[in-house]
């Protein structure tokens, strides 16, 4: 009987967005796990410096690093989240501000400079306050009509601009710090392992 | 190759200016829009009498329900003192600490002219109340 064999050769960008055979590798789920663990394990150890995070960081880098695996990793990230600290209005905020950060990064995903990644990391960081106002604003209207949402959502905001302003702060820093040597240690492991 | 380096470094610029002046922005809305804080409802007055009957006197408005939020909120009073299951038994007011162990001294509260029978944490604060604090030696 002859086997016939198929070869497929994928680009790096085919192998980063392209899933191609639609099967999750174990491989791939371990990456997966070890991403959401990073992320939880940061965020833990800056948990007392207010706003100072690295979720961003994380998020925006393994975007451009694991491609897809991003789509399962916010989720699991959101997930946990919800299960240890409660499933609050806060809650509602992050499913959509982290997964519009990874939609950012992958849109972006061709650039490399540094300092667009530490403007869009800070920028995010500032409009963090803004996108969770959202909710309020709903809540606001549904009690209050559209001005009374408004209302609600803008005053919850100002209240919250210094935070923002720390968050962006803190977010431009550690992506204009971290951001290289992330950068230059996980391309030396895909060059030692010949691709992740 | 140089003027590729100019165009960059001149987006960098850009960008960085742009962020810089939105946090200049927030910063600017938070200070006129934000929440100022309410001054309190109700006018008392605390006055301090020393063990030369010097007096210093403090008029303040506020919001507290009890005498010891009042005095915290007067700007300049100091105090402190026993924490007890009555609250606290003030022994130091303005860094003059009454010994009653020495020479049978203690401060002691009075409301309206009258004997304050509540500690500091039990006793209410009413619009118009004046409240002294005056050094004693039995």
């Amino acid at each position: 009987m002859k086997m016939s064999t198929k070869k497929t050769t994928k680009t790096p960008e085919e192998g980063l967005w392209g899933r191609g055979g639609g099967r999750l590798a174990v491989r791939d789920l371990a990456l997966i796990g070890v991403m959401v663990a990073v992320i939880e394990v940061s965020k833990a150890a800056l948990a007392f410096l207010p706003n100072i995070e690295l979720t961003s960081f994380w998020i925006i880098l393994f975007t451009l690093f694991f491609g897809w695996r991003i789509v399962l990793v916010v989720p699991a990230f959101i997930l946990i989240e919800g299960a240890v600290y409660g499933f609050g209005l806060w809650w509602v905020m992050y499913l959509y501000a982290w997964p519009l950060l990874a939609l950012l990064a992958w849109i972006f995903r061709k650039r490399e400079s540094v300092w667009f990644w530490s403007i869009l990391s800070g920028a995010f960081g500032l409009s963090f306050g803004l996108l969770c106002a959202l909710p309020y604003v709903v809540i606001g209207t549904t009690e209050g009509g559209l001005g009374g949402g408004l209302h609600a959502g803008f005053t919850w905001w100002v209240a919250g601009i210094p935070w923002d302003i720390a968050h962006a702060v803190g977010n431009f820093v550690l992506m204009r710090v971290l951001y290289r040597p992330v950068r230059g240690a996980v391309r030396r492991v895909e060059h030692a392992k010949g691709g992740l | 190759m140089e003027n590729e380096s100019k165009k960059n470094n001149g987006k960098v610029i850009l960008g960085v200016g742009i962020l810089a002046a939105a946090i200049v922005l927030l910063a600017v809305l938070y200070s006129v829009f934000r929440e100022k804080p309410v001054e309190g409802t109700k006018s008392i007055t605390i006055q301090v009498a020393g063990p030369e009957e010097e007096k210093t006197e403090y008029a303040l408005k506020t919001d507290a329900e009890y005498l010891r939020q009042a005095m915290e909120e007067a700007e300049g009073l100091t105090f402190s003192g026993q924490e007890s299951e009555y609250g606290m038994m003030v022994d130091t007011v303005n860094g003059l600490t009454a010994d009653y162990n020495a020479d049978g001294a203690y401060w002691s509260f009075y409301v309206n002219g009258e004997y304050c029978n509540n500690g500091i944490d039990s006793q209410p604060v009413a619009d118009g109340d004046t409240f002294s604090i005056v050094y004693t030696i039995e």
